[in-house]
């Protein structure tokens, strides 16, 4: 139990938490913006760093497997989407009916349950082994900050244009937004198409990141995804007003999330355990603004504490 | 403008909830009318203009626009050439939003929406203009939340929003009702303005007799799914509120039971 | 109080992308000296200046190395169940046989998620121990892909070229990497299977589609049946919700069922078993846990025995007799004919006499 061992974890924290931060910010989309619960996510995790993987073990390049994994992650989110709209099946269970096949989907990209990817053979974009110890430019945490940033500058870029606007005005309301002319069908599924071609990327990274691709990698990523999101606003809610800032709290949200599981792998916890501590994390964290509103509020006549 | 030939609309058929809203209403609006529609709970007043919209397809029947045939359009399809306000002030609006982005999704309606930048700032100028005369001081915060407006102002806005490109029918389902007399009254008074001043062929959904006798050149009163009364003229312009009652149990046989129709 | 909130957030992953800088592994030396004056002051039940270690019982929280511990040993376990906590327990036991109090354990258990393996590896590799044990193949690609330089012994991983992507596999994986197989003998499963149940004509091969451990046994046992004259069907199930009605349409179908040394059929034996004995249908499993659990029987590689072929090796590497590059993958030391007393005479079936009960 010595302090300096669990600083010296921390940068691997940081690095799982950014990749994730890339899957919470495509879960953000979606259940923040358009207002759906997506349960696809679990799914296109393991799509995404299925395709990166097999591409790359064929001998592609690793940028040209990451887009093609995003364009995959894009398709999965589609399949839910025209299962939602143009079928009617509410949101959660198209969630539920795409991801279910994407197991099937998923095993036969691999070709079997797991495919490991050697970083000493391929040149992969982040690794573990990245994260101390190497020139600046290869390393993990600045490679997946920048691409954070990128994604954030564009989805700030995005949400303000016509296109982006009337993405938000159909998860905002509607009945609204389709007496403004705004096909609301096409939104939801460009919506969930954006989101899944993101998590797909995280998935991609992921799978680099740990050295392989297995069939069970995506389980529970939604809860992760939603864990991340709410811890972000939970802190940061009050701090970050603009858009742009929101999603980077997202990732902060992710990242505090990894640290609080190392923590509790370091502090030696039974592991048994994990799950249970993880679930009370998350619930403290919803609770935060209403204890904040409920009890640490200052009423206008008290006298000030 | 509007023509609508024997549409009708059954809720649940079949089932012990069968309600069935329209029979076979036929109506033809000209260029410039302003319509009041009055009548009962269930009278169907608000299930014509949904149909109109095209909140739902129609069972039967056919609405054309203009001489066009829209009653296989969908509803975002409609909504290029239509305004509407709706009774709940939370609906027109998105609450999320702020102001000028509310405005500038309405000034695009009927567009297709691209990637080009979602607000301009020549269009900024032309929304505080607007804002302004509406006289409820929007114009100063237009960067707001929309959520954090009052029910008036954001059914105003929606007004604003409804009537920003000229639409060729404007739609207003009993869009005071839920405001207080005070803010109704001023929402009422914009209507008018916004109507004169743009011609607009405009149908109005009310509760209250009285606005419905001294707004619009014309009257419509439903019952039961079918269009019962249509004063038009001069005859709309002496109508009094005991007028009407007396109509009213001449054609249906009944009273007109509504407090809220009778008191305003 | 948020702004301070925030501040506070960003200067932790300032002080952490600080501690990316430096080399630490010197951190690990320097480590033991606080830690023993911590141990003084925690509030567990033992004094863990003991010479007990503790490690050995399991479910108590992990114990600060006592003091004079050189060496440290990160054991990253996929998922709790009898035939990975066998290798793991096997493994302690030989290494703290051979090297006593020397040897102090990080023991942690990923709950059968692959991604919570890669923050268990990152917190070895951060606290710099000396050897990581690597229980199951998401674990060892895991701590593949965690470091180059720590040495890394896998066990109860079947195929170590297919887990490594290690092309034209020839039994040594070099570099840091190394370990026990749990590969069964499948040719000599099937003719088990053969001696026992010389008439039946179908043999239903039942596993779980996400490991690829099961895939590469179940196609290799049905070749060499196919061989013996049997029609071979894979059934295939995703997770234990499944795992009923794939077993109950195998057991329809077929004579005899085989499940290969596959997890999920490890930790969910009972069910396997209550659809297969009602049924009257005879299972031959890969491994003994498996068949402890609802098999007939089995040609069993200790799991225990495994794990003390790794802790042996374990104790060579730490000790610099042997060089972790140049060993070979070791196999499981001997392979038992073994049976399930209770099963095999609930369904009426007799075993030769050089089979072993398998005590329970």
């Amino acid at each position: 139990m010595n302090i300096m061992n669990l600083i010296s974890a921390l940068p691997g924290a940081v690095a799982q938490g950014l990749v994730w931060g890339i899957m919470a910010i495509g879960v953000y989309i979606t259940f923040r913006i358009l207002d759906i619960a997506d349960l696809t996510v679990d799914g296109t995790l393991c799509t995404g760093g299925a395709v990166c993987i097999m591409l790359m073990q064929s001998g592609q390049n690793v940028w040209v497997s990451m887009a093609l994994a995003l364009i995959a992650g894009m398709l999965a989110g589609m399949a839910t989407g025209l299962l939602h709209t143009f079928m009617g099946i509410p949101a959660i269970l198209a969630g539920i009916l795409t991801q279910l096949g994407l197991y099937s989907v998923n095993l036969k990209i691999m070709g079997k349950a797991n495919q490991a990817i050697n970083v000493d053979k391929f040149d992969l974009l982040v690794s573990l082994r990245f994260i101390k110890g190497v020139p600046f430019y290869k390393n993990t945490i600045l490679l997946v900050t920048l691409m954070i940033v990128f994604l954030i500058v564009f989805l700030y870029w995005f949400f303000g244009t016509e296109l982006g606007c009337s993405l938000r005005a159909t998860g905002c309301n509607d009945k609204m937004a389709r007496a403004q002319g705004i096909n609301t069908d096409f939104n939801r599924v460009l919506g969930l198409m954006i989101s899944n071609g993101l998590v797909a990327l995280a998935g991609a990274l992921l799978s680099q990141y740990q050295g392989f691709a297995d069939i069970n990698m995506g389980r529970g990523a939604i809860v992760i995804g939603l864990a991340a999101v709410i811890i972000g606003e939970a802190i940061f809610g009050k701090v970050f007003r603009n858009f742009g800032f929101r999603l980077l709290g997202v990732a902060f949200g992710s990242i505090i999330y990894y640290f609080v599981l190392q923590i509790v792998i370091w502090l030696g916890i039974d592991t048994d355990l994990l799950k249970l501590l993880s679930a009370v994390v998350v619930a403290v964290f919803l609770a935060i603004p209403t204890w904040k509103s409920r009890y640490f509020s200052k009423p206008a006549h008290k006298e000030g504490v | 403008m509007l023509e609508i030939r024997n549409i009708s609309k059954t809720f649940n058929p079949g089932t012990v909830n069968e309600k069935r809203a329209l029979k076979n209403v036929s109506l033809t609006l000209e260029d410039g009318d302003f319509v009041t529609v009055i009548g009962g709970n269930g009278a169907g007043k608000s299930t014509m203009l949904n149909a109109i919209a095209g909140v739902w397809p129609v069972d039967a029947g056919h609405i054309l626009i203009d001489g066009e045939d829209v009653t296989r359009l969908p509803e975002y399809k409609r909504a290029a050439f239509l305004g509407r306000v709706f009774q709940d002030p939370m609906n027109g609006t998105a609450a999320t939003m702020g102001i000028e982005e509310n405005l500038a999704l309405a000034l695009r309606r009927g567009q297709s929406r691209t990637l080009r930048a979602g607000i301009k700032n020549q269009e900024r100028e032309v929304y505080k203009r607007l804002l302004a005369t509406l006289g409820l001081g929007l114009e100063e915060r237009l960067t707001s939340k929309v959520g954090l407006l009052s029910g008036g102002q954001r059914q105003a806005l929606t007004l604003l929003m409804a009537t920003l490109k000229k639409p060729k029918l404007l739609l207003l389902d009993e869009h005071t009702a839920a405001l207080d007399p005070k803010t109704a009254a001023k929402v009422l008074e914009t209507t008018e303005m916004i109507v004169n001043r743009d011609k607009l062929t405009t149908l109005m959904i009310t509760h209250n007799m009285k606005d419905a006798i001294v707004h619009g050149n014309r009257l419509i009163m439903m019952m039961d799914g079918n269009i019962i009364l249509d004063i038009r003229g001069e005859e709309k312009k002496n109508l009094t509120v005991e007028d009407l009652l007396h109509k009213f149990e001449e054609v249906s046989g009944e009273e007109f039971a509504s407090d809220k129709a009778i008191l305003g | 109080m948020k702004k301070m909130l925030a501040i506070a957030m960003a200067m932790t992953m300032g002080l952490g992308l600080v501690a990316c800088g430096g080399g630490n592994d010197a951190s690990s030396s320097s480590a033991s000296e606080p830690a023993t004056e911590d141990s003084a002051q925690t509030e567990e039940g033992d004094a863990a200046e003991g010479s007990e270690s503790d490690a050995a019982q399991g479910e108590a929280p992990e114990e600060t190395p006592s003091a004079g511990a050189e060496y440290t040993v990160g054991i990253c376990q996929l998922v709790q169940h009898d035939a990975l906590d066998a290798a793991t327990q096997g493994f302690k036991d030989a290494l703290t046989e051979e090297l006593g109090e020397a040897v102090a354990f990080d023991e942690q258990n990923a709950q059968n998620d692959s991604n919570t393996c890669s923050t268990i590896i990152n917190g070895f590799v951060s606290s710099g121990v000396d050897l990581i044990l690597a229980n199951a193949t998401p674990a060892l690609q895991a701590a593949q892909a965690g470091t180059n330089e720590i040495p890394i012994l896998g066990t109860s991983v079947t195929e170590y070229g297919v887990a490594l992507g290690i092309d034209d596999f020839n039994g040594t994986v070099g570099g840091n990497i190394s370990g026990t197989s749990d590969l069964a003998p499948l040719e000599e499963q099937a003719a088990m299977l053969q001696e026992l149940f010389p008439d039946a004509k179908n043999v239903g091969l039942v596993y779980c589609t996400a490991e690829a451990n099961s895939q590469y046994q179940v196609d290799t046992v049905q070749t060499a049946l196919e061989g013996l004259g049997y029609t071979c069907t894979q059934y295939g199930f995703s997770d234990s919700n499944d795992l009923s009605s794939v077993v109950t349409t195998a057991a329809d179908n077929n004579d005899v069922l085989y499940v290969p040394t596959d997890n999920t059929a490890a930790s969910n034996t009972p069910i396997i078993d209550n659809v297969c004995r009602a049924k009257k249908v005879p299972v031959i499993a890969g491994e003994e846990n498996i068949c402890a659990g609802c098999g007939v029987a089995t040609l069993s590689i200790s799991y225990y025995d495994l794990g003390v072929g790794t802790g042996k090796m374990a104790a060579k590497i730490l000790t610099g007799e042997a060089n972790i590059s140049e060993m070979p993958i070791e196999y499981a030391p001997q392979f038992t004919k073994k049976y399930n007393a209770t099963i095999c005479e609930d369904l009426g079936i007799t075993i030769p006499d050089d089979y072993v009960a398998i005590g329970e």
